[in-house]
């Protein structure tokens, strides 16, 4: 018998009924026996039981327990698994980021999902409905930046606020958020969006979608006009 | 607050042995192995997304650690990460089973670290955590024909190496 059969045989690959075989004719064959409880030992020896038995450190412990899980997954977990994230989040934005809804810290009343979609609501509905960029910041709320319309002919608008910023078109009736980042808790205080700089994230996702130029303050006010409808 | 989240780090806690014990195999010394495992622990909450639910979380997590192997390997200076440590840092793991028996940590250890860097990968999987040809050969990203020649040719050196 071969060495690569009685290998598979002391690592349990072979079919029930050929290891049986062997186990029965290895009574019979001493140097086979000698071989394979040789490589017996190698296996135990190779064990490492004394890693396996004792308590992980602490520190692996408390890193699983705790490091930061991958805020696309929580996503996921509320929204399912057939998500299209590359409509969300363009791909290798890294600037992140724990989202919403409820899956960091408290709430944001701003933003709801529906239908796997999540929408603007309350102050930030209103500030995109209302505010013109052009018109200067007023000092509080969320902060408007660039207006454009996109590739399918929806009107969409930047935003940001102390905690995020991000993308939404207006689609049916609704502000669409397409891209949302929300300032990491690592960052700290020392990431916080001054007014004309935008997360490598959105700026990649209005690069992807918009359609010609960003509106000028004369078309912004004019889509305001028109209820954001686009064309 | 998200119960299957709580679930899935509950499983690695569950899986940190196998992980240190692996990660002791590649790296040759429990200092590097459990550094090893803090990255790839890190790594895999980070990449969750990237995680079939349903799917194994060993396998994954256990590939996850070869790869990281492999990076930091690349980027770090061979002759360091190759280092044969000192018994002091086997001490703490050279319990008393070891001690009876007439092979230690350190002798195993060793013993692999000599291995090809391919061989030992296919050895800590099989040999050492006791996953099949195939859990191991899909972890490895390679075909199953060449995890077992890998295996057959450790096992004559490492036969040497831990004697009988």
């Amino acid at each position: 018998m071969d060495r690569e059969t009685l290998n598979a045989f002391v690592d349990g690959e072979l079919p029930p009924q050929e290891m049986a075989r062997i186990a029965a004719l290895l009574e019979t064959q001493p140097e086979m026996k000698t071989y394979v409880q040789k490589q017996e030992r190698m296996r135990a020896a190779l064990r490492f039981e004394d890693v396996m038995d004792a308590p992980p450190p602490q520190k692996l412990v408390e890193t699983v327990r705790h490091a930061p899980a991958s805020w696309r997954w929580r996503l996921q977990a509320v929204l399912g698994r057939g998500f299209v994230w590359r409509s969300l989040v363009p791909a290798g934005a890294a600037l992140l980021v724990g989202l919403m809804i409820g899956l960091i810290g408290k709430p944001a009343e701003d933003l709801v999902l529906s239908r796997g979609q999540m929408l603007a609501r309350g102050g930030l509905a209103q500030a995109l409905d209302t505010r013109l960029a052009s018109a200067g910041y007023p000092g509080q709320g969320p902060r408007i930046g660039i207006s454009f319309r996109d590739s399918v002919g929806s009107d969409c608008r930047t935003f940001s606020s102390d905690n995020h910023a991000g993308l939404a078109c207006h689609r049916a009736g609704n502000w669409v958020v397409t891209t949302l980042v929300t300032q990491s808790p690592e960052a700290g205080g020392a990431y916080r969006m001054a007014g004309s700089q935008m997360p490598d994230a959105v700026r990649r996702a209005v690069e992807a979608s918009i359609a010609g130029v960003p509106f000028d303050a004369k078309a912004e006010a004019a889509a305001r006009a028109n209820g954001w409808a686009g064309r | 607050m998200d119960a299957s989240l709580d679930t899935i780090r509950h499983q690695m806690v569950q899986l940190l042995p196998r992980l240190r014990r692996f990660a002791i195999a590649l790296t040759g010394s429990a200092a590097d192995g459990d550094d090893l495992v803090q990255d790839t622990v890190e790594r895999a909450l980070k990449n969750l997304h990237a995680w079939e639910p349903g799917s194994r979380l060993d396998s994954w997590m256990f590939r996850i650690a070869k790869n990281r192997f492999i990076d930091t390997r690349r980027s770090a200076k061979r002759g360091k990460t190759e280092a044969i440590e000192t018994a002091d840092e086997y001490a703490a793991l050279d319990g008393e089973r070891a001690m009876q028996s007439h092979l230690t940590f350190q002798d195993t250890a060793k013993a692999l670290q000599a291995l090809p860097v391919e061989q030992r990968q296919a050895v800590a999987l099989v040999l050492v955590d006791g996953l099949s040809y195939r859990e191991a050969a899909d972890i490895l990203e390679i075909p199953i024909g060449t995890l077992t020649s890998r295996i057959a040719r450790a096992r004559e050196a490492l036969m040497t190496a831990l004697g009988d």
